[in-house]
């Protein structure tokens, strides 16, 4: 086999396979990876996007009685210092493009919360002109705490669930998306993320309506370009 | 039993059956005619110490289709208005509240009461978002509760509860 | 600490002030502050002009969180109304509940029987000290933070408000959107011995406010933030319909719950805290001294509880039975922990009443008290932005509602 045919190969893949030929090594580099994982998982640093009632028990949750630091769990007011998001209230449809703002400036690895159930379905504000039904009609969620509010205890559970989900991805175990609650309820009129009836023109109208929010109090600003068209109600396939 | 409106301050009432022309308010308030409003609200606060601004409520009516309506109304939004006056304990009166009303037909105008009170700027910039009367003369005429580009105002009657609105919902 | 501006103040400046001499591209700085962020106390935004440190114009933007509760209602029976208003003021829901219901009823004519006026009473009376505590723990963790000793305020009142919760989950099973209110009457009795547990709680709370009292005044960092700030002019405050604590704290004695008695409030004596300073560091205290008088008359009430029946009207028959008749319309309010909270209903204009309102609009204290801030803010500082949003106490769903 002559030089040109070979991959490229980095020389650092030669040191470490060297390296790991070492009796030991690779039990040393599992180990770490584990304590990294422990690490990650028991450190989930918070950010409550706190807009209404649920924020309330999150408070609650964070402070004395419950006190989410007993499990590593800290909020923190900015985006770039967290790691899980935690959308505690309604998100309607003028906070909705702040949200998924917010949530693209956070760093990865990131995971998200839906607390409450306004924050999962949209509740019985589900209908209703200006509220968005389920914050999964526009960003990814990972673990849903029902509630209306839910108490601390079930939003330490949720944390708990989190943790979980961490380290068995990690472990590189599948793990089972978790199921929105009530199963049998109608479908929002914005189909979620991971459904195969989504567009992606709706992926790309809604970035769109975030990189030209109007900090004046429109939803776009007047000079952006036309978003893309609507799609059909009913697509095939 | 409870009464089922607050009376009308005695002297109050007396005034306006007379500034209005009227025999009788109702208890919900009187009907007030859109020209002599701010007239009517100046007094009410000058003479009459109506300092306390309550809340300004439109309320939008179809033109057909309702049993209790003589069904040659209009398409209109009628305003109803309420202010307090504070207890006045040297003269020994609890606190009172007036009431009034204002009838808008659909494409017409109010005028508005930022002039008089002050806390009718928000009051009216609420209704003139949800409701959609128009206030003539207001200080500050912007959307409140919905975005500037939404189209429609949500609590008329006429709008469905669950418009869709691309891409968000 | 408040710095002097001297050049657009008059005794109260116009919030629609064009910015006079300034020219807004070139001298002044536009910061939003919001709609997310951790002391604008939910989705409050406020636009700020300033210039340098010194806020020269305050415009606030609300409406993140308009959830259409009003178009929402008139789509529901008034029995189902309840626990969709439970969500507006998330603070003390039992003061929504009672409103609306206040509301119906006085149209209706339906009168509650005595043991549920007494329950009602003794409910809105606790939940006020929990809203209380609520308030002025954040308002704690707004002025101080960890470092400043605010955070020890915000924990010792979040401690105190599980001891209330835990009274409520007692009754109705819910720590808070109780749903225990509805037309004539409560829905849940009280439970055997509940009077006393709610007795030594209140005690225990009412011995503690003098605790954070102390913790605002005897504080360097709070006084300096809060003493002189933002001073409310009462009767600016009056026309721009504030009410309950703000308006007590600028020198003007009004309670509804003394001045236009309603629930059991006419049985009892009630002390309405007043001071006359109209800055931020007075709201705070007037609210810590009405958690005092709040323990003292639910602690009062609840010695005479009388014995009866809970609801006027009979459970099952509610959702048929309620209904309003041609047209009519009403107003009723009652003294929330933020000032008057009212409704005001218009009935469906049907002969045979229908079940379900034709307009509903709930007036509500936090949408009046948020209409200060383009007063307060100008003249101050950046920083005192914080303690003055604070100290006004907005919540901001029962703002956007």
């Amino acid at each position: 086999m002559n030089e040109q045919d070979q991959a490229f190969r980095h020389p650092l893949y030669d040191m470490v396979e060297g390296v790991a030929r070492f009796p030991g090594v690779d039990v040393a580099f599992t180990t770490a990876d584990k304590v990294l994982t422990w690490s990650q998982r028991n450190s989930l640093w918070v950010f409550p996007m706190a807009t209404s009632c649920c924020g309330i028990e999150f408070m609650a949750a964070s402070s004395s009685r419950f006190d989410l630091d007993r499990i590593g769990t800290i909020p923190r007011a900015t985006p770039r210092h967290c790691d899980v998001m935690i959308i505690a209230g309604t998100i309607t449809v003028k906070m909705a493009p702040r949200v998924k703002k917010l949530w693209d400036q956070m760093p990865e690895p990131k995971w998200a919360i839906a607390m409450g159930s306004c924050a999962i379905s949209g509740d019985f504000y589900r209908d209703i002109y200006s509220v968005v039904p389920g914050v999964d009609t526009f960003m990814p969620v990972d673990v849903y705490v029902p509630g209306c509010p839910p108490n601390p205890d079930g939003l330490l559970e949720g944390l708990r669930r989190l943790q979980d989900k961490i380290r068995r991805k990690r472990a590189g175990e599948w793990v089972e998306p978790d199921r929105r609650p009530p199963p049998g309820m109608r479908a929002p009129s914005i189909p979620r993320i991971g459904d195969p009836a989504r567009s992606p023109r709706i992926d790309d109208a809604q970035l769109d309506s975030v990189m030209h929010l109007d900090p004046g109090g429109a939803l776009r600003r007047s000079g952006a370009p036309p978003l893309p068209p609507v799609p059909p109600a009913e697509e095939e396939g | 039993m409870p009464p089922r409106h607050e009376p009308l301050p005695a002297d109050v009432a007396a005034w306006a059956c007379e500034f209005l022309g009227v025999d009788e308010l109702p208890p919900e308030g009187p009907f007030v005619p859109r020209d002599r409003l701010v007239e009517f609200a100046t007094a009410l606060k000058n003479d009459h110490d109506f300092l306390f601004f309550v809340y300004c409520a439109a309320t939008h009516y179809l033109a057909e289709g309702e049993p209790g309506s003589d069904g040659a109304l209009p398409d209109r939004t009628v305003v109803a208005y309420r202010v307090r006056r504070l207890p006045d304990r040297r003269r020994g009166r609890p606190t009172q509240t007036f009431p009034f009303r204002v009838v808008v037909p659909t494409g017409e105008s109010t005028p508005s009461l930022a002039g008089v009170w002050v806390g009718a700027d928000w009051q009216e910039r609420e209704q003139l978002d949800l409701v959609g009367t128009v206030f003539q003369g207001h200080p500050d005429p912007r959307r409140v509760m919905m975005p500037d580009d939404w189209p429609g105002h949500p609590l008329r009657r006429d709008y469905a509860i669950d418009t869709a609105h691309f891409p968000w919902r | 600490m408040r710095m002097p501006l001297d050049l657009l103040l008059p005794s109260w400046p116009d919030p629609h002030l064009d910015l006079g001499e300034y020219d807004p591209e070139a001298d002044l700085v536009a910061l939003n502050m919001g709609p997310q962020h951790p002391s604008t106390h939910g989705v409050l935004r406020v636009k700020l002009y300033l210039d340098g440190e010194t806020v020269v114009k305050a415009v606030p933007y609300v409406g993140y969180l308009h959830r259409g509760v009003e178009k929402l209602c008139e789509k529901l029976t008034y029995v189902q109304i309840t626990p969709i208003v439970d969500k507006n003021d998330y603070v003390s829901p039992m003061m929504n509940e009672w409103a609306v219901n206040a509301a119906f009823e006085a149209l209706l004519g339906v009168e509650p029987p005595p043991r549920a006026q007494y329950m009602r009473t003794i409910f809105a009376e606790i939940q006020r000290i929990a809203s209380h505590l609520i308030s002025i723990g954040t308002w704690g963790l707004d002025m101080g933070g960890a470092i400043g000793g605010g955070a020890t305020v915000f924990l010792y009142c979040l401690r105190e408000r599980e001891l209330i919760l835990d009274l409520f989950e007692e009754v109705t099973g819910c720590r808070f959107h109780y749903n225990t209110h509805t037309v004539g009457g409560m829905r849940h009795d009280l439970p055997a011995g509940w009077d006393k547990r709610a007795k030594a709680v209140l005690d225990r709370i009412s011995a503690r406010t003098w605790e954070y009292e102390r913790f605002l005044l005897d504080n360097p960092i709070c006084r300096q933030r809060a003493e002189g700030i933002a001073v409310v002019d009462p009767t600016l405050a009056m026309e721009l319909g504030v009410s309950g604590p703000i308006l007590r704290a600028s020198g003007v004695d009004y309670d509804m719950r003394r001045d236009a008695p309603y629930g059991a409030y006419g049985d009892i004596d009630i002390q309405v805290p007043v001071r006359t300073e109209g800055d931020a560091l007075a709201r705070a205290l007037v609210r810590i001294a009405e958690m005092r008088e709040s323990a003292r008359i639910a602690s009062t009430l609840l010695d005479g509880v009388p014995e009866g029946p809970i609801g006027a009207l009979k459970p099952v028959k509610l959702h048929g039975a309620v209904k309003l008749k041609d047209g009519e319309e009403g107003y009723a309010a009652i003294e929330s922990p933020r000032g008057e909270l009212g409704t005001y209903v218009v009935a469906a204009r049907e002969r045979r009443g229908a079940a379900s309102p034709y307009r509903l609009k709930i007036r509500s204290p936090s949408y009046h008290a948020i209409s200060l801030l383009p007063w307060l803010c100008p003249g101050h500082t950046l920083s005192d932005v914080v303690v003055i949003i604070g100290s006004i106490d907005p919540i901001m769903g029962e703002v956007d509602r």
